[in-house]
């Protein structure tokens, strides 16, 4: 039932990326599906990507991240401050937004597990903490680039004029698909993101699973940071600035249910394109940056509001279905 | 525990806590730092910031008292700013209507996210954050469309006198008032009176707390749970509303930006002052008091010349401290206390929902 439900917002998003996409195309005069569109258009798609799933996993426990953008945004700018600074090589550099992200993700487990606060609460604390240590570490300037040449050449690089941070984003994604199907962690990180009390009755620790979801939340957020890193032509403090709504935009659009226990992870991809095609339709139309805002906060309210039909129509069918079943007196209840 | 005096147990609220903190605060800024009592420059515009943040605060603590939040705290206030902006601007209103035209438009847009939360069963998290990406898309296209450089500038009269005056202008009998308290108080201890009363003497103020402290049981005691949620969105939009129109008094112009940082101290106020954010007890006066503290410290650190980022690690650093010490507190409250306290007493951190019930699987 369940995977019913997300095949058909998969093709459902497909068919509106593919539309999308040659309507665009066409509006643009074919500018869209030449080598510089298309490497432009994937260049910016990776971030929305890795993000998207940063939320992804922490919704599926149950948890919410407010710090994504704080977590990539200090990761960036630690890195860069290294780098440039410091003399580290680019390549040590590299490690250090996925080591950072992964520790700030870990800390957050943590807290919500030792305090017992709420989730919400313990990410937007270490988010305005996190944003604190980013404005610290970069104050009002901007690192540029070039102290980290051989990663920008990676961000510029392309395989088959696809560009290669791109295709990292997108094998980010099936490596999340393949832990949450089929890995023990990833199927118990669902079991307590879809019922805490069931999880813990079978024997899983919950709160190892809600430490496992904030770290790799972290961990992807770490990756957008070394993205960024190798797209940007610098690094300052507006960094991660902008990703939370998207983040959260992306695993809704996509179908992930808000309850917890449920991952999609086509979904939140194809989702995180059909956001991108919205900001490259603006950029076409020359309308100003905050019509995306718009256009995608209509978007996710018009798809909640949707999902919730879909429920009660599904109830109603499967009452419908029990009462041909059952005698007569549960087709009085399901009538009702 | 409920054979102690009142006294002990009011020392035990976060309130009186946060009373012994700011005072020792602005008593050691003043020995240290004499200025921190300049009226004009110092308290003046400090006071200003708590009352508008106070504000903010009250308009989470309006959704929180039902288990929800407000995400669009911010962009609210931006779009009753906005309308009030334009019907100065565009339509030169006098002031009192065109206040109530930026409250009537906090209202409704807070109506409609309380709609669609009742009417969808989708998480007031989700809805609201999707209603901020909606009018943080809207509120900048509507100013640059309608006005030149991005700002209502034109000031009806007595606009100034609301925003930018203070006691000092006005005398009685050749005294004159403090030029430390600004007149912008004076409505706001109304509304924080008005939300008090709500809270405590009316009956919808008691069915909203009935809501956020068991939706179920609220349902089953006949309260329409759905147009309680719907009322708390409405009232959460004006305050937030008012909070921008003040804000734009204060700053003298009405631009997009308004209420950009809004969100974070509207959750810091309430939490410190001790609302539950599963719902069901709020405290007016703590709101006002975390509040207090937090535009205190940040003054503070102004006058010493220490930047927002070391401000930002420090507001983070006391959320966590705060809700950890809250924890302990509850459960020790809990140890010691009879059960069947009503919710929404001064002592009453009802200990049978804890604020992480629904978030953390325990």
């Amino acid at each position: 039932m369940t995977r019913a439900r997300l095949g058909s917002q998969s093709i459902t998003l497909i068919a509106i990326v593919v539309a999308g996409t040659v309507l665009l195309g066409i509006a643009s005069g074919g500018d869209l599906f030449s080598p510089v569109g298309i490497r432009t258009f994937f260049q910016f798609l990776a971030v929305p990507i890795l993000i998207g799933l940063a939320q992804m996993i922490t919704v599926a426990v149950g948890q919410l991240n407010l710090a994504v953008g704080a977590i990539g945004g200090v990761a960036a700018a630690l890195a860069a401050v290294l780098m440039a600074d410091l003399g580290v090589p680019p390549l040590i550099g590299a490690l250090v937004p996925l080591a950072v992200g992964a520790l700030a993700g870990l800390a957050n487990g943590w807290l919500v597990v030792l305090t017992r606060i709420n989730g919400f609460i313990v990410t937007l604390a270490t988010m305005t903490i996190l944003l604190g240590a980013q404005y610290a570490l970069v104050g009002t300037r901007t690192v540029s680039a070039d102290n980290w040449q051989p990663l920008a050449a990676v961000g510029r690089a392309t395989v088959l004029g696809v560009p290669l941070i791109f295709l990292a984003a997108v094998a980010a994604a099936v490596v999340v698909a393949l832990a949450s199907r089929y890995t023990r962690s990833g199927r118990r990180l669902l079991a307590s993101g879809d019922n805490p009390e069931a999880a813990r009755l079978l024997g899983i620790s919950n709160d190892r699973s809600v430490v496992l979801a904030h770290t790799a939340s972290g961990l992807l957020c770490g990756v957008a940071a070394l993205v960024s890193l190798a797209a940007l032509p610098g690094v300052n403090q507006s960094v991660g600035g902008d990703w939370l709504l998207p983040s959260f935009a992306a695993p809704i659009i996509g179908g992930v249910s808000l309850t917890g226990g449920t991952v999609a992870v086509l979904g939140t991809v194809l989702a995180a394109t059909v956001v991108r095609l919205v900001d490259t339709a603006r950029a076409e139309f020359q309308l100003a940056p905050a019509w995306v805002n718009f256009v995608i906060g209509a978007v996710v309210l018009g798809t909640v509001a949707l999902d919730r039909v879909r429920q009660v129509r599904a109830e109603r069918r499967r009452g419908a279905a029990r009462a041909q079943d059952a005698p007569a007196v549960d087709t009085l209840e399901a009538a009702r | 525990m409920s054979d102690r005096p009142a006294v002990v147990r009011w020392l035990a609220t976060p309130r009186f806590v946060l009373i012994a903190i700011i005072v020792v605060l602005v008593a050691v800024l003043t020995a240290v730092k004499p200025s921190f009592l300049n009226g004009a420059f110092v308290l003046a515009p400090l006071i200003t910031s708590i009352t508008v943040f106070t504000v903010v605060g009250l308009a989470q603590m309006m959704v929180l008292s039902i288990g929800h939040m407000n995400i669009a705290v911010g962009q609210m206030a931006a779009f009753g700013a906005m309308a009030s902006g334009i019907s100065f601007d565009l339509f030169a209103l006098p002031l009192a209507a065109g206040l109530l035209l930026g409250l009537v438009a906090g209202a409704a847009i807070g109506a409609l996210t309380g709609w669609i939360i009742a009417r969808t069963g989708v998480n007031s998290f989700i809805v609201t954050l999707a209603m901020s990406f909606a009018l943080l898309g809207l509120v900048p296209t509507v100013y640059s469309a309608l006005s030149t450089g991005s700002a209502f500038v034109v000031k009806p009269e007595g606009f100034d006198l609301l925003g930018r005056s203070s006691f000092s202008s006005v005398c009685l009998a050749g005294w004159c008032g403090p030029a430390a308290i600004p007149l912008m108080v004076v409505p706001v201890l109304v509304v924080m009176a008005l939300v008090g009363l709500l809270y405590q003497r009316t009956r919808w103020g008691r069915e909203l707390l009935l809501t956020g402290s068991n939706v179920t049981a609220a349902e089953l005691s006949g309260i329409p749970t759905a147009r309680r949620i719907v009322m708390a969105h409405t009232l959460s939009g004006t305050l937030a509303a008012l909070a921008g129109i003040l804000l734009a008094t204060s700053i003298g112009s009405f631009t997009p930006s308004i209420g950009d940082e809004f969100m974070l101290q509207s959750f810091v106020g309430p939490i410190l002052g001790g609302t539950l954010l599963a719902g069901g007890y709020v405290s007016v006066v703590g709101t006002f008091l975390g509040i207090t503290l937090t535009l205190v410290i940040r003054k503070g650190l102004e006058l010493f010349g220490v930047g927002i980022e070391t401000l930002n690690v420090l507001l983070g650093v006391i959320l966590l401290v705060a809700l950890s010490a809250d924890r302990v507190r509850e459960i020790r409250l809990r140890r010691g206390r009879a059960p069947g306290s009503a919710p929404g007493r001064p002592s009453g951190s009802t200990p049978d929902r804890t604020p992480d019930a629904e978030e953390v699987p325990a």
